[in-house]
């Protein structure tokens, strides 16, 4: 989350990502940077156990929303 | 006396008495679930007056929260914790070490790893004012200890935003996230102080921070001899619940082990050198146990793993009760030495 806020800061398009169970501490974080409206995106919980394979899925359906997210900005 | 002439800029709230005060600090959840000590505005000028503070005064700024934390805003939440006014500077510092990029604020207050900030004094300060190094070390009893952890961690809910579930994460945590405070028994130690170790004079006081996991106690009555009492420590040692990634240990050496590992005459570099070299294991074994991921393959049976990046990094500390045939680790947070360290920081006299 800080990278993605320091990256739009700086100007470079970004597209944070957490997993579901992190969304909230997620938004405490923008908050706490004057952000409260911060725009990421989430994936279900767990990944760390997760095949390639498995990764490789998660990573082709959350594709299309991260490059949403980069052309949309966080306007 | 700068105290009585200072303003304060917390906001007031008017209460009838003592209990509504106390109840009012849990409704607006000021609190770690014990009640707190109302912080009035004498109580609070006190502490600021012990340490020699302007309220204004910026003691610390968590650069990834984006929060400056005042010396009032310390105040008011050692005032909270129960501190006594001569603990305040003890606070002051721990929190100025909190903000130290090597300690690294949000990946131990916030991680699942659920870190507590264990607190190590050293220095005069510690008999004066009543730390506990002795018996029952990291249980309840002694004000010192209980306190000025708590005013710590009360510093982290309530000034840094540090709140359960939101950003402080910890999946299980401890109960050291109450209060975590020792102090090293330097009296009975024959061994130098940990301070002294860090460069600082033995007559300055120094606070050690280091995000940290429980007490680990291991046992040894049998050994009379300080390879036999590390043995033993290093095999639970070596297996213990997060052995990846942690970048030190505190390995806490109670009267029977420390008296024996002195008569041996290891000093603390011997011990550090011995648990450094005797704690290492295998990638094999750290790949069948499902800690690593990847296939074992031969290499990886004679591939040692030690558990921290030297030996240095294993931090001794004579301290616990003089009977008893106990002695613990404690596993830092293990989020790389890059992410998070123990730091040391002078506790001040600002009193001029």
């Amino acid at each position: 989350m800080l990278d993605g806020i320091l990256f739009e800061k700086a100007g470079i398009p970004a597209a944070s990502i957490v997993t579901d169970v992190f969304e909230g501490t997620g938004h405490a974080m923008a908050q706490s940077w004057g952000l409260p409206d911060y725009k990421f995106l989430s994936l279900p919980h767990p990944i760390a156990n997760l095949s390639e394979a498995q990764l490789d899925q998660r990573a082709r359906e959350i594709a299309p929303e991260i490059v949403k997210l980069l052309l949309q900005g966080q306007e | 006396m700068l105290a009585m002439t200072t303003q304060l800029a917390s906001k007031r709230y008017a209460v009838e008495d003592l209990n509504h005060a106390i109840d009012f600090c849990y409704q607006q959840g000021w609190t770690d679930g014990l009640p707190v000590v109302p912080p009035t505005e004498r109580a609070v000028l006190s502490m600021l007056d012990a340490a020699g503070l302007e309220p204004d005064k910026q003691v610390a700024f968590i650069t990834n929260r984006q929060v400056a934390v005042t010396a009032e805003k310390v105040a008011v939440n050692a005032v909270m914790a129960g501190c006594l006014p001569e603990y305040m500077p003890i606070v002051v510092a721990a929190v100025e070490a909190l903000a130290e990029p090597t300690w690294g604020y949000h990946g131990p207050a916030t991680s699942t790893g659920g870190a507590a900030v264990l607190m190590i004094v050293n220095g005069p300060v510690s008999a004066k004012l009543g730390f506990n190094s002795g018996d029952n070390l990291f249980g309840p009893g002694w004000r010192a200890n209980a306190t000025t952890g708590r005013a710590v961690r009360l510093v982290m809910r309530n000034v840094i935003g540090t709140l359960p579930g939101a950003l402080d994460r910890g999946t299980v945590g401890h109960p050291g996230k109450y209060s975590y405070v020792i102090a090293e028994n330097e009296a009975d130690s024959p061994w130098t102080p940990f301070h002294v170790e860090r460069g600082f004079k033995a007559e300055q006081s120094v606070v050690t921070v280091m995000a940290a996991e429980g007490p680990h106690q291991f046992y040894n009555q049998l050994s009379s001899t300080a390879k036999g009492v590390l043995t033993s420590l290093c095999d639970d040692m070596k297996h213990h619940g997060s052995t990846n990634g942690q970048p030190q240990y505190v390995v806490v050496l109670a009267g029977e082990h420390m008296r024996t590992i002195a008569r041996d005459g290891w000093s603390k570099a011997d011990i550090q050198k011995f648990v450094f070299e005797n704690t290492q294991n295998s990638l094999a074994h750290i790949k069948r146990v499902e800690r690593l991921a990847g296939a074992v393959t031969a290499e990886d049976e004679t591939t040692m793993r030690p558990i921290v990046p030297s030996a240095e990094d294993v931090l001794v500390i004579a301290a616990g009760g003089r009977a008893g045939a106990f002695s613990c680790y404690i596993p830092a947070w293990a989020g790389g030495k890059k992410s998070s360290q123990s730091v040391s920081k002078l506790i001040q006299d600002r009193r001029a």
